[in-house]
């Protein structure tokens, strides 16, 4: 069963010149146990469908599906705990909490449920060993470099296991082989039969990390390929 | 998330700081200004506070405020003493006279003529000397500051012979209490002396003080006595509201307190107003990720309102402390306009509330772009 299913998803943002027509009857899907990675040239409009699709977006019309729940329908209320339970969100801009250690920003999602520190620090600080980030643990942000941060942010997207993992431009902001490393990484905890991955990218270089790649033009889906070819017709 | 708000707040020390030191010294502005005024207004009604034994004051129907007395007959203290609900009822004299010392300076006192026989009337808190002395021929007491300001660089002593109204007087004690309106030295002694020192003919009193008996209200009592004696007669305490009241109306104390009072809320305000509110946007993004995560704005909203609250209650102890020092520097000093100074517990507390208040509040206000942020910006670079 498809975990995110988009059906004619539109949406218009008035500006000072008129309505523009930014989703123009987008049909996406993107399946549990896989990565798919949404691609495109910028402003055809991909930040836009995921912050639909992560209800942080409302005004769409069309049809969004994330596991069965049609999320255009969800009152703003029912929203915020529906993230907390079942979205894990990576950003361009890591957006972690410059007070708070890289152990507790991780643990963020999981306090935010209701666990208790101790265990919510532990179960952070397990996830962040995996990312290499064990003798890190209690610096700040600013005494981490770009990808130790990205990485940080993996760990806070994961760590309470959603079911939905939504990445916006997660390499954009870090060199060509810190960007590999964040992919590798998000690929090798992400994938997992009960989540679905988006990943939405326009560095050809790293299509190999995907199983499908769907692609987007000035608010359409125009094709969608399997990630193997994907990378062979991004190389030429 | 409480701990988080509080990492969020810490992390950023200039602008904590910047906000404890602004709660702090609105705090300190608005007790130590609150309570000197409202020593002052105490200072207006000194003969009222210093006179404990009595519960009633009785006067002339024209009398507006303790410092302006009119004089009544002596017979009046007899009216007064048949008054049903009475326990005793003694005469009490105010006056302003002359005093010179030995080497030929003279200066206004303002002199007060305690009961002869049982002393009520007599300063509560002796420094040299006991209140029995005030019974020795020509004897009276002198308040510390007074003493101070008559011979000026002397310690406090007894023993020394003036002359009041070109009498013969003898300080006998040196009595300690707070400074009153006029300023002027007080000098105690008894009525029948004090007579004589104001160089009067008859024998008046200015007030009749006055006691409830056991089981009546001080109030009611009163008001018989103006009833039946065509006198106005006042609880203490009610007295003593009517001569602040008239002391408010008639000088710009208020006024000029208020103003003073006034800035620092406005400065309070303004200062945590402001810096909460450049905290807040400045940590716009993170508290946008937050919501984009899935904390509700409620969380926020009780995140924010923790910081404000610790960073008041640390402003206010802050400032507070500060203004306790002040008033326990100067308070207990004999002499200057700061003796008898004090917080009343009521200035205490209520600043504590008002700015614990008023930072909320101006943090509730300037949160507002926190609340209605829209998650997506984090999407945003
Ligand atoms: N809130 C908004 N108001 C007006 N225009 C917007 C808004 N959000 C996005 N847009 C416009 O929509 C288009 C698509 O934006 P976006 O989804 O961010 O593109 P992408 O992520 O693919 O680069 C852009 O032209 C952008 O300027
Ligand atoms: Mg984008």
């Amino acid at each position: 069963m498809h975990g995110v299913v988009c059906h004619q998803v539109a949406i218009e943002f008035s500006t000072g010149a008129g309505p523009i027509r930014v989703l123009k009857g987008v049909d996406f899907e993107a399946p549990a146990g896989q990565l798919t990675m949404l691609v495109g040239p910028s402003g055809c409009g991909k930040t836009t469908l995921i912050s639909i699709i992560a209800g942080l977006l409302r005004g769409a019309t069309g049809s969004v599906r994330v596991f069965g729940e049609e999320v255009t329908k969800l009152s703003g209320a029912d929203l915020v705990p529906f993230r907390l339970a079942n979205i894990g969100f990576i950003f361009q801009q890591y957006n972690l909490l410059s007070g708070l250690n890289a152990a507790e920003n991780a643990a963020i999602p999981l306090v935010a449920s209701g666990m208790p520190w101790p265990a919510a620090l532990r179960r952070a600080g397990t996830l962040l060993s995996k990312l290499g980030l064990d003798q890190h643990l209690d610096k700040l942000p600013r005494q981490l470099s770009g990808g130790q941060q990205q990485r940080v942010a993996i760990a806070r997207a994961l760590v309470h296991e959603p079911r939905l993992l939504l990445c916006d431009e997660p390499t954009a902001a870090l060199d060509g082989k810190s960007g590999q490393a964040v992919m590798g990484l998000l690929r090798e905890l992400a994938v997992h039969p009960d989540r679905t991955a988006i990943v939405v990218t326009h560095d050809p270089r790293v299509y190999t990390y995907a199983d499908r790649v769907a692609h987007m033009e000035d608010g359409l889906l125009t094709k969608v390929e399997d990630g193997t070819s994907a990378a062979h017709a991004g190389a030429h | 998330m409480i701990r988080v708000a509080f990492k969020i707040l810490l992390h950023d020390t200039a602008k904590y700081l910047a906000l404890v030191m602004g709660i702090a010294f609105a705090t300190l502005l608005i007790s130590q200004q609150s309570a000197i005024f409202h020593s002052v207004m105490e200072s207006s009604v000194r003969d009222i506070i210093d006179v404990t034994e009595a519960d009633i004051w009785v006067m002339k129907p024209s009398v507006e405020t303790v410092d302006q007395p009119d004089q009544m007959a002596e017979l009046t203290v007899n009216r007064v003493r048949s008054t049903a609900g009475v326990e005793w009822a003694v005469a009490y004299y105010q006056a302003v006279a002359q005093l010179r010392t030995s080497t030929g300076q003279t200066k206004s006192v303002s002199l007060i003529g305690v009961d002869d026989s049982s002393l009520v009337g007599a300063p509560p808190t002796m420094l040299l000397g006991s209140l029995s002395d005030l019974r020795r021929p020509d004897a009276v007491i002198m308040d510390a500051a007074g003493f101070a300001s008559i011979f000026p660089g002397t310690a406090p002593r007894t023993g020394d012979i003036v002359e009041i109204g070109q009498r013969r007087a003898e300080i006998v004690g040196i009595s300690h209490t707070g400074p009153s309106w006029t300023g002027l030295p007080r000098v105690h002694t008894r009525r029948s002396l004090a007579v004589e020192f104001a160089r009067e003919t008859l024998n008046p009193v200015t007030y009749v003080l006055a006691r409830s008996a056991r089981g009546g209200s001080p109030e009611e009592v009163a008001s018989v006595i103006t009833q039946n004696t065509g006198l106005l007669a006042h609880s203490r305490a009610g007295f003593k509201a009517r001569s602040q009241e008239w002391v408010l109306n008639y000088s710009g104390v208020a006024e000029n307190f208020g103003i003073t009072i006034l800035m620092g809320v406005v400065i309070g305000v303004a200062i945590v107003g402001q810096t909460f509110y450049m905290f807040s946007v400045e940590n716009l993004r993170q508290f946008a990720a937050l919501k984009a995560i899935g904390v509700s704005n409620g969380r926020i909203l009780g995140m924010i309102s923790s910081q404000a609250l610790f960073v008041s209650v640390v402003g206010y102890c802050l400032g507070i402390g500060v203004a306790s020092l002040f008033f326990a520097v100067f308070s207990p000093q004999l002499t200057g306009g700061l003796r008898g100074m004090f917080m009343d517990p009521v200035i205490f507390v209520g600043t504590g509330v008002f700015i614990v208040f008023v930072t909320l509040l101006s943090c509730v206000i300037s949160v507002r772009r926190v609340l209605t942020v829209d998650p997506a910006v984090v999407f945003r670079s």
